[in-house]
């Protein structure tokens, strides 16, 4: 009984943590499938590997349904570390370096969260969650919410400390990036934020806190999609669109307003399915083509046409194209913004924030036509053999689950994820929801693509198709002349102000990691500097060291 | 076992080993050495835990031993209360995986018997140090201990080695002199040399104009055995010059009984703690914690990293104390307790691959997880356990740390401690990155992982950080917060002995 008691004061369940328990093991599920069925071709050390999935989706629970920040922050803490031993399980030395840098930062926010959990601690007098109702305000509140807020942002990836995930994408095994970053680790970020902004802090509307996230929301989102613009690998451009999508996350919730966090919430369970999608179908093409850059592929939807339909889906679902679901808690983060307007919030935050996420939207849509057409469409690449088959039946299995996950979610949004699950997470019950009805427009748009393929299928467009070649600049190129698609974004590059900026964030200027760095080693060659090795300045010191300590000692 | 005759056993036994075994070392074969020096660490630990055990039905939970039946303050008495039998089950078990791994380590070295000689000696001043009641005795330890850990720091006798152990002396010799001085001048004053008088003394007379030179002499002097900045110098040439079992000992366990625990035993229990003094505790500290890691990040050789990490630990262990409060003593004696645990496997981790690789410099290896998985996986573990990784020992002890100091409302300190712990991290991170991540190099094909007896004591250590969290269980917890008591009730050490004494 008395063990019984312990685990009901260390535990606690209640709507806003217990519907990310099924989702994380869902996705502990599909990522498990998926390596079973061969995504874990690689990895050597299978013992190993599973043994962390499965300790990942274990502490990923025990840390939602934590009511004792303490026992919180262990397995918070511990998360990170399998997440570090999962990028280093391949022995290269890149992937290495990848770990390194990830758990600095991963780790290193964890120590930042135990000064806020500490202050926390001296503000209320408690370790659980659903008694401490600490106000925003003074000195110690506020850096109790910014140590947390740090330790969120580190988790799920904004900015600015959001530089593991680009760096980790390339060398970690697919798998892993599907489960930790895009999916597992924004579940935990976006719950903490969610948990401080519902429970643990009380945040007045529109005060400076709230301002001061939706700005930063709204950065990450522009930033990161700048970025993922000009990525010529495709893990790479997912990493900063894991990034960019925090981005809408943080704003929704950061509108302190219902609609606006059921939408973050909502964007939260919507990102980790399309993504974990996108990495896992992106997996599947690089399984069979061993090529992860765009530059070097092309022409596969017709090779690969599962894992075409299902990136298609998924790309659709995050740029907030209807009737997917993404569109859906965008739109819901849009009213939350509107909303916010209406209780008081400034106009001019307000706006810069709906039109970022807005230009955001529009930009992840043309990255991933890039990607898109870089993969499966164009003209085939010489790189990829004419060959290649579909992925594995137990690969692609759960990347058709997902993506028909993103198309109920998007369908039936009302109807079955907010019902069930956000709604009482927020416990409002007042949430407008009217203006757009997906069933309905589901149905129209299908009617429509109906409606273009029968005309497609009925006149036969292909008749009226002409392929010729193309005469530029004096030169005539052949007709199949392979463009990938990819130079055109280049131009973004080229850019006057923005090539300035994309050539120091390619040299890690924006990078917290890099200059942290810079700066311990700039404090450590001076103390370096100082250590002679001669044994009288040692002797010196010493001296000098208990002459200052006895005047202290005798004021 | 009578609860008298096991404390001067902690003496008794390492002295009696160090000579026998010199004497016997020559004329008998090298395992029959071996079983020799393992079989008196077996028995302290057994007497360590014993004594714990005695000490709750003991009358005062105080241990005492009046040398020759005179009674203090005329005589010499030997006293063990919670904190020092605290010191003592950490000290000797350390000792006892250190033995056992020093038994494959030193099959490289010629003059073994010697080895287990100081080893030895530098065992008996520890434990002597931490038994003894009485302040000049407390000096004859601390020198018999030092001046053993020079000459071990010498041992390999190669030029770097030399330096390193002269400097050593050089340093030590300053601040024993300056420990003396301290204690001839509370001698002159308090007419007295046995602690629990001198305690009664300092706190009966009405002037105690002395105290605060005292205390500038003892927190030097111990200070720099301690390896506090500005005092630290010695050591970061020092523990890497030692072999990997000595760098172990001496960073795992000496600079904490040396340093912390004489400190801690002086300013709490005889001259009576001070917000100053608590306030120059919790400086030096802080400044240790963050010059020790920042200097540790950029340093190539693994022993070296490893020395300048002890000096920001030392800082945890003494800021923790310096706070002053019970949870903040609690925290700096179960960092003092994880540390000696962690470092020690650092040290042995960094011996194996020296035994197997040949090198200690991280440029040297890499991708070594592929040959030695024991080492790699113990040395993750001691890294995740000293950057305060959950679920390791280490992350309890910060996090005490840091809640005694936002609860103190020391907010500052408790900053520093945090980028100390970030920056440790990385430093760590390093090591494994450079060590055992990454690919296997060409010159390294034929390594193989060290011998039974070597990876015996690191796993039986990593087992320990392992578990170590499981201390602050209600009912494990005892075995700190009775030593925490002994220093926050710091006025009843003089009255248990002398009233016991008295009887």
């Amino acid at each position: 009984m008395e063990a019984l008691s312990l685990f009901k004061s260390l535990f606690k369940i209640d709507a806003l943590n217990i519907f990310l328990v099924p989702f994380i093991c869902l996705f502990g599920i599909v990522v498990i499938i998926y390596s079973l069925g061969g995504g874990a071709k690689d990895i050597k050390a299978k013992g190993a590997y599973y043994t962390y999935l499965l300790l990942t989706v274990a502490t990923s629970c025990a840390a939602v349904l934590a009511n004792n920040m303490i026992l919180f922050l262990v397995m918070w803490g511990a998360g990170g570390l399998l997440l570090y031993l999962l990028i280093g399980i391949q022995d290269a030395a890149a992937s290495a370096d990848a770990g390194k840098k990830t758990f600095i930062l991963v780790g290193g926010s964890d120590a930042v969260m135990l000064f806020g959990i500490a202050i926390l601690w001296r503000l209320s007098g408690s370790f659980n969650m659903d008694s401490m109702h600490v106000a925003v305000a003074g000195k110690a509140g506020v850096v109790a919410f910014l140590c947390l807020m740090i330790a969120a942002f580190t988790k799920a990836g904004a900015m600015p400390f959001h530089t593991w995930i680009p760096s980790s994408a390339k060398v970690a095994p697919i798998p892993v990036m599907a489960i930790l970053p895009a999916s597992l680790d924004k579940l935990l970020g976006i719950y903490l934020l969610a948990r401080c902004a519902l429970n643990i802090f009380i945040i007045p509307a529109s005060s400076f806190v709230s301002i001061f996230l939706m700005l930063l929301g709204a950065g990450t989102i522009v930033c990161a999609v700048m970025m993922a613009l000009i990525q010529h690998d495709f893990r790479k451009l997912l990493a900063y669109h894991a990034v960019s999508q925090v981005g809408y996350m943080v704003l929704g919730i950061a509108t302190a307003t219902p609609i606006g966090i059921a939408g973050g919430l909502f964007h939260m369970l919507n990102h980790a399915i399309y993504k974990s999608c996108l990495f896992l179908t992106g997996g599947n093409v690089q399984y069979r083509t061993k090529e992860s850059d765009l530059d070097k592929m092309g022409g596969l939807a017709v090779l690969m046409p599962i894992s075409f339909i299902c990136f298609l889906i998924a790309s659709l679902s995050i740029s907030g194209v209807p009737p997917f679901n993404g569109f859906f808690s965008k739109w819901m983060i849009y009213q939350g913004l509107i909303q916010g307007l209406s209780a008081g919030g400034s106009r001019f935050t307000i706006f810069t924030c709906l039109i970022a996420a807005m230009f955001g939207s529009a930009l992840t849509l043309a990255s991933f036509m890039k990607m898109l057409h870089a993969i499966f469409l164009g003209q085939p690449s010489p790189d990829i053999a004419r060959t290649t088959k579909e992925a594995p039946f137990l690969m692609w299995l759960p990347v058709v689950f997902l993506s028909l996950l993103c198309i109920l979610f998007g369908v039936f949004a009302v109807a079955l994820p907010l019902k069930y699950f956000i709604i009482p997470a927020i416990g409002s019950t007042s949430l407008s929801l009217s203006g757009y009805a997906p069933v309905m427009s589901a149905i129209l748009i299908a009617i429509g693509i109906i409606a273009g393929l029968a005309y497609y299928l009925l006149f036969g467009a292909k008749k009226s198709a002409r392929a010729d070649s193309a005469f530029v600049g004096g030169e005539i190129i052949p007709c199949d002349n392979r463009v990938s698609g990819v130079e055109f974004y280049n131009a973004i590059k080229e850019l006057p102000v923005l090539r300035n900026l994309y050539a120091k964030a390619e040299k890690g200027l924006f990078d917290i990691y890099d200059q942290g760095k810079t700066i311990v080693f700039g404090i450590g060659k001076f103390f370096q500097y100082l250590h002679n090795g001669v044994l009288p300045t040692y002797l010196i010191w010493t001296l000098l060291g208990m002459i200052v300590i006895f005047f202290v000692l005798q004021r | 076992m009578n609860s008298i005759n096991v404390v001067p056993l902690f003496v008794i036994i390492p002295l009696f080993s160090a000579f026998f075994i010199s004497i016997v070392g020559k004329f008998v074969k090298r395992n029959a050495v071996y079983a020799l020096s393992v079989i008196p660490c077996i028995l302290l630990s057994f007497f360590s835990f014993n004594a714990l055990r005695l000490l709750q039905s003991a009358p005062g939970h105080m241990l005492l031993y009046k040398i020759g039946g005179w009674a203090p303050p005329f005589g010499i008495c030997m006293a063990v209360d919670a904190f020092g039998v605290f010191m003592l089950v950490v000290v000797n078990l350390v000792a006892l995986f250190i033995c056992i791994y020093s038994t494959g380590y030193m099959e490289k070295y010629t003059d073994m018997p010697k080895f287990f000689t100081l080893f030895f000696l530098m065992l008996t001043g520890m434990n002597g140090l931490i038994v003894t009641g009485d302040l000049f005795n407390l000096f004859v330890f601390l020198e018999i201990a030092s001046v053993a850990s020079y000459a071990l720091v010498a041992f390999g006798t190669e030029a770097e080695e030399l330096e390193a152990a002269f400097k050593y002396a050089i340093m030590g010799s300053v601040a024993s002199c300056f420990i003396f001085l301290g204690i001839a001048f509370l001698y002159g004053f308090t007419s007295t040399l046995n602690m629990a008088d001198m305690a009664r003394v300092l706190a009966t007379s009405h002037s105690v104009f002395i105290i605060p030179f005292v205390s500038a002499l003892f927190i030097m002097g111990f200070g720099l055995k301690a390896a506090l900045v500005p005092f630290h110098a010695w050591l970061p040439d020092a523990h890497p010059s030692a072999p990997a079992s000595i760098s172990a000992m001496l960073s795992g366990v000496l600079i904490k009984t040396l340093g912390v625990y004489a400190l801690a035993r002086i300013f709490f229990n005889v001259l009576g703690i001070t917000a100053t003094h608590l306030a120059v505790f919790r400086f030096l500290g802080a400044i240790s914690l963050v010059i020790g890691v920042v200097l540790a990040l950029s340093q190539w050789d693994l022993k070296r990293l490893l020395a300048y990490h002890s000096i920001s630990q030392i800082g945890y262990v003494v800021l923790g104390i310096g706070i002053g409060t019970p949870l903040g003593i609690f925290g700096g004696l179960f960092h003092l307790l994880n540390h000696s645990v962690f470092k020690s496997l650092l040290f042995l981790n960094s011996g194996a691959i020296d035994y197997s690789v040949g090198t200690r410099d991280l440029k040297h290896m890499s991708g070594l997880k592929e040959k030695m998985p024991i080492t790699a996986g113990t040395n993750m573990i001691a890294s995740m356990s000293i950057a305060g990784i959950p679920p390791f020992n280490g992350f309890f002890s910060k996090l005490i740390i840091i809640f005694a100091c936002v609860q103190a409302g020391y907010f500052g300190y408790c900053l520093i401690a945090i980028v100390g712990s970030i920056l440790t991290l990385a430093s760590f991170m390093k090591v494994q990155r450079y060590a055992f991540l990454g690919e296997l190099r060409q010159a390294c094909q034929n390594v193989k992982e060290a011998p039974f007896v070597m990876k015996f004591s690191m796993i039986a250590l990593a087992v320990i950080c392992v578990l170590g969290g499981f201390l602050l269980l209600p009912s494990l917890r005892p075995f700190i917060n009775n030593a925490v008591d002994v220093l926050i009730e710091g006025a009843k050490y003089s009255a248990i002995i002398l009233g016991e004494t008295a009887k």
